[in-house]
């Protein structure tokens, strides 16, 4: 262990800890700084971390240092003070003034430190800047302004060490440097939008983001991406009902700072135009809840199979289960089996393309294969009740289901299935609602609603319960929080569902 | 990622600097770090590293093409376009100047007709600027290939550019005579 | 030894056969290979060097001695660099060496390795010496068929491999880190320290670089002792000088003294002072990165290394640039700050927009759109570079540019007058500032 002194305050710390860390601590604060970032080499080069350590005789960058027993450091005086603002000076000198068209403009770097203390006044003439190449579009997500880059390198450390990938490199030397991909080289790794995220200025920038709302404007959630079952934790950034972004959430266990590409572009099925908004009853469209509600209790009268998904939440696979042991209905699955099912990598993205398989272990749910489900069809009486999932995707499904009628889905989107299905139920996205999925580490990870619902869209354990209490169950729970507390009484998974905390938990795992 | 660019001319190296790069490839610790003298053997037959040369390098070496293009910038002395026949470095540093050099570049200036940093029409005389050479009191110098042309005044100039316009080159000041 | 006769690098300065085997070993060459590989130990070869005072040539002038000492005793994968990349504007020293003397330096190169018992050395010359590079790789392959590379050197059981790497236009691979990943493949950017090379440097291993002028010394000291080497010169500075001389003086080129002679003497009884018509104005002594001293404050000094420290500059490279009353110091410090911003790698963000910065003024200055602010501009940016960067090119350009502000501001604000605009410039209003 080392002893410490950093701002007069006296610390401990294991030994070979970076004084940058040590510092944040001290301060509760990080240092200034661009370049270092903990998942990335050391690079030394934005020079704004630099604190006086007493007994060396320039200052040192905390980043490059480690504690050692005794130093005393001082990161607040004004030796280090005036050092931070001739650099961050140095950073901006060329640096164009873009803010007003620039995105990143209230989640920058160079505007955060400038603020915090810079607050000077240029010296330098406007027309003798450096000019370089803006708005230059390197990959398919990533677009590039070489003058606003403070060439800090995160983003070809990157490339190097997390993807592996190498597309960027610094070309040149000299003020003429410049962050680039070679001639004939993009930047489309399946990861190549953490990039725009490390990037602390507005060099990197999402093509997809580019333009559309000013970041102070946004409202941010909590949620976890539903795109595969890695499960990253995620941050969805919208305003008044429209998602704009989703950004990496810090996770440790999970995805570390980082999500895929793939993932990042969820959101965009939220906002599918084929969205369905309006209950729906063949022969007569669009109709309010309140008259679909007659027909829906003819329908569920006789249940003789149930299909769900494993893109459903944790509390709807769990009412799904109940209504079928409700109904007496013994034919009921947890979706097609391997469907959903692609390429996964050595990094985050998961070969199953679903959030919530593990889901269906845990609730007592099995898949069944498209062949044998559209025999069962075939040999069902009574309603098929479908909930999540596009299992007419399948053309032996399809057919069985258009054959058999009296198709009941919950769905989101205008789909194969919905394109066969009597009664038309319109249910949340996993963005307009609350729920837990079960990523592929058996973490059970809570995500809250970011989005209102639009039209008549419903929350699916709300549909379930009703239908629930419509088959006889007075104990069909009114509200998310009973769901969970039912289901935290049946499943005994060790935890209060209602409590899970930040980094999920694993059922009989280290946590 | 590192996908070769399309539509470019066949690249070739003789079987000397074949040979050649494959012995540099085995004295050298790793792969990676025979990546200048490398480029070097490719400059040395065709005077640039055409798009061509730099996917040779990837697949030879085994290092990104961001890598090559990163030391092909880097370095002044590598170029991945073609040269002209002649290019002329003259120093523009602190004791060429001072002995002169300022008068030696308008002299070349004026004898072939550009400015500094441009080419002539016919691709025979390239002139650029030089930062120090190594040859500080034997100034002003010019590099002309390998070697240096020093103590030079527009005479001088004159002479030189005389004997490359007629297709001698004359013989450099740090070509010594020596014994074999 | 007197100062004239004093020939420990320079032997064969000037001569069209030194670079030959058999010359070089009929003059005493590779007696002091025999003798160390005769059944010397490595540290007793450092305790030796060490001891003579031998100090970096290159520009730093650390210990030679010392930095050998730092690569960790255990350490098997060791490398040496031997520092040919001479860029430093005034400097054309080892360009000497390596041209009439390329064994000199390979055997001073072996022995140097032999005391850090490394396995591979590289002789990292310039790009632009390709006119030698030639010659020097054939020496080398002399030395393989000589039997002193190869394995088991003069039947020692000795290992050492050389090869010769040719630079490709790039100043700052003269700092060590910088030479060390040029080798390694890379761009020549300097690294951040810790770790320091002697602990982990080429391929993370163990490295050793040190400047031609430095090795070329070692095959002398092993002869003569280091007793002998530190006889000459001062206390602190040890041995001889190459001292590499330009300007209008009488008599430019390369001289060897021993460090201590006083510049007066230099001056007058080895250059014969200025040419005929031109008076000495400014001295830069050490290179073009160290601060410049008027004539009459070097005229007191003696060209060592603690007297030019106590007059304000540096020995440095030992490339002396003599300035006569017919230069314009704007004029030169234009040319420098376009040299700094030339060569600066753009790695660290003071020293990539600094150097930029820098000659954008001064050549502002010189345009005639100079203002009287720009003068305090230069320093700002100044301050705003020395002491923060990852190595010492930001200084280098500082030191030149603060000291002929310093020394010759009378020549900036004639500038200044001279041209000032009619009209006010469009500035920001200024707030309180350093």
């Amino acid at each position: 262990m080392a002893k410490l002194t950093i701002d007069g305050k006296e610390l401990e710390f294991p030994d070979g800890t970076s004084l940058f860390d040590a510092c944040r601590e001290a301060r509760g604060e990080a240092l200034p700084h661009f370049c270092y970032h903990p998942d990335l080499s050391i690079a030394g080069v934005c020079r704004l971390c630099q604190v006086e350590v007493e007994g060396m005789p320039k200052l040192t960058i905390a980043c490059n240092t480690t504690v050692r027993d005794g130093m005393v450091v001082h990161t607040r005086s004004e030796k280090v003070e005036k050092a931070g603002r001739q650099i961050l000076e140095m950073h901006l000198i060329n640096h164009p003034v873009d803010c007003p068209i620039c995105d990143q403009a209230g989640e920058c770097g160079l505007q955060d430190q400038y603020m915090e203390f810079g607050l000077y006044d240029a010296k330098v003439e406007m027309t003798d800047k450096c000019h370089k190449a803006k708005a230059e579009v390197i990959g398919p997500q990533v677009i590039l302004d070489k003058e606003r880059c403070v060439l800090c390198s995160r983003c070809v450390r990157f490339c190097n060490e997390i993807t592996g990938t190498g597309e960027l490199g610094i070309f040149n030397r000299g003020d003429r440097a410049e962050i680039g991909t070679p001639p004939g080289v993009e930047l489309d790794n399946a990861y190549s939008m953490n990039t725009i995220d490390i990037c602390p200025v507005g060099a990197l920038t999402s093509r997809d983001f580019r333009f559309q709302k000013r970041v102070w404007m946004l409202k941010m959630t909590h949620a976890v991406c539903p795109g595969c079952a890695t499960g990253c934790n995620v941050r969805v950034d919208h305003e008044a009902g429209r998602i704009y972004r989703l950004k990496p959430r810090y996770n440790p266990d999970v995805n570390g700072r980082w999500m895929c590409d793939r993932g990042r572009m969820t959101y965009k099925a939220v906002h599918d135009e084929r969205r369905l908004i309006q209950p729906q009853s063949k022969g007569d469209g669009d109709v309010p809840w309140s008259e679909v509600t007659a027909e829906l209790g003819t329908l569920m009268g006789k249940v003789g199979l149930i299909v769900g998904s494993p893109h459903q939440t944790l509390e709807e696979m769990f009412l799904l289960k109940k209504l079928a042991a409700k109904l007496g209905c013994t034919s009921v699955y947890g979706g097609l089996a391997g469907a959903d099912t692609r390429e996964g990598d050595d990094l985050l993205l998961d070969a199953d393309r679903t959030p919530n398989r593990r889901g269906l272990a845990l609730t007592g749910l099995n898949e069944i294969d498209a062949a044998a489900l559209a025999a069962a069809i075939a040999g069902t009486e009574g309603t098929i009740l479908v909930h999540g999932g596009n299992p007419a995707a399948d053309s032996a499904v399809s057919e069985a289901l258009a054959a058999h009628g009296q198709v009941v889905y919950l769905g989101q989107v205008a789909n194969e299935t919905a394109a066969v299905a009597e009664v038309l139920l319109p249910v949340a996205t996993w963005a307009e609602k609350a729920g837990i999925f079960v990523n592929r580490q058996g973490r059970l990870q809570g995500f809250a609603q970011a989005i209102g619902r639009a039209g008549a869209v419903r929350e699916d354990w709300r549909v379930l319960s009703e239908l629930l209490a419509g088959a006889g169950d007075e104990a069909a729970p009114g509200s998310l929080k009973a769901v969970r507390e039912l289901m935290g009484s049946e499943l005994s998974p060790g935890i209060d569902l209602n409590k899970l905390p930040a980094r999920g938990f694993v059922p009989g795992g280290e946590n | 990622m590192n996908r070769p660019v399309e539509n470019q001319a066949a690249f070739a190296l003789s079987p000397e600097t074949t040979a050649r790069i494959d012995r540099i490839v085995e004295r050298y610790p790793t792969k990676a770090s025979a990546l200048m003298p490398c480029i070097w053997a490719i400059t040395d037959e065709l005077n640039h590293v055409p798009p061509g040369g730099v996917d040779f390098l990837v697949a030879k070496l085994e290092v990104t093409k961001a890598r090559v293009y990163e030391v092909l910038s880097f370095y002044t002395m590598y170029r991945t376009e073609p040269q002209a026949e002649h290019v002329l470095q003259v120093c523009h540093n602190i004791s060429c100047h001072i002995m002169g050099a300022r008068n030696v570049i308008a002299q070349m200036e004026k004898r072939l007709g550009i400015r500094m940093g441009e080419t002539t029409p016919d691709g025979k005389f390239g002139l650029e600027g030089a930062e120090c050479l190594g040859a500080c009191g034997h100034g002003p110098v010019v590099q002309l290939g390998k070697h240096l042309y020093e103590y030079l005044d527009t005479a001088k100039v004159d002479d030189l550019l005389e004997n490359l316009r007629k297709g001698t080159v004359p013989r450099a000041d740090t070509d010594r005579e020596l014994e074999a | 030894m007197s100062g004239k006769d004093l020939r420990i690098l320079s032997e064969r300065f000037g001569r069209n056969d030194g670079h030959k085997l058999a010359v070089y070993e009929q003059e005493g060459g590779y007696k002091a290979l025999r003798m160390v590989l005769g059944g010397m130990k490595p540290a007793e070869v450092r305790e030796v060097v060490k001891d003579s005072g031998l100090r970096g040539r290159g520009g730093a002038g650390f210990p030679t001695g010392v930095k050998w000492g730092f690569v960790p005793a255990d350490a098997d994968d060791v490398y040496f660099m031997v520092n040919a990349d001479e860029s430093e504007p005034g400097t054309f020293k080892d360009r000497y060496l390596l041209d009439y003397d390329p064994h000199q330096t390979i055997e001073g190169t072996i022995i140097s390795c032999f005391a850090v018992n490394a396995k591979l050395a590289f002789i990292y010359i310039r790009g632009e010496f390709g006119w030698l590079i030639d010659r020097v790789e054939k020496a080398v392959e002399e030395a393989y068929a000589a039997g002193f590379l190869g394995k088991n050197i003069l039947g020692s059981g000795y290992d050492l491999d050389m090869i010769v790497h040719k630079g490709a236009g790039a100043y700052i691979c003269g700092e060590e880190t910088g030479l060390i990943n040029s080798v390694e493949g890379l761009k020549g950017q300097p690294r951040i320290k810790p770790p320091f090379p002697a602990v982990s440097g080429f391929l993370d291993k163990p490295t050793i670089v040190n400047n031609v002028e430095s090795v070329a010394a070692v095959p002398w000291i092993m002869n003569n002792g280091s007793a002998a080497y530190a006889a000459i010169g001062t206390e602190k500075s040890c041995g001889t000088k190459l001292w590499s001389v330009s300007g209008p003086v009488k008599k430019p080129g390369v001289f060897e003294v021993p460090l201590g002679i006083p510049f007066r003497e230099f001056f007058n009884d080895y250059l014969g002072g200025m040419v005929d018509g031109e008076e000495l104005k400014a001295v830069i002594v050490g290179g073009s990165s160290v601060p410049v001293l008027p004539a009459a404050e070097i005229m007191n000094c003696n060209l060592d290394y603690e007297s030019l420290a106590s007059a304000g500059t540096m020995l440095g490279s030992g490339g002396m640039i003599l300035i006569s009353d017919r230069s314009d110091m704007v004029e030169l410090i234009q040319v420098l700050m376009h040299f700094y911003f030339d060569e600066s790698c753009g790695q660290c963000t003071p020293c990539r927009e600094g150097t930029g910065w820098l000659h954008k003024i001064v050549k502002r200055l010189r345009s005639g759109a100079g203002t009287p602010d720009d003068l305090e501009l230069l320093e700002h940016v100044c301050n705003g570079m020395a002491g923060l960067t990852i190595c010492p090119l930001a200084d280098a350009a500082v030191m030149p540019m603060m000291s002929f502000l310093e020394k010759f501001r009378p020549e900036f604000e004639a500038l200044i007058q001279e041209t000032a605009p009619a009209a006010p410039t469009a500035r920001w209003p200024r707030g309180e500032q350093e």
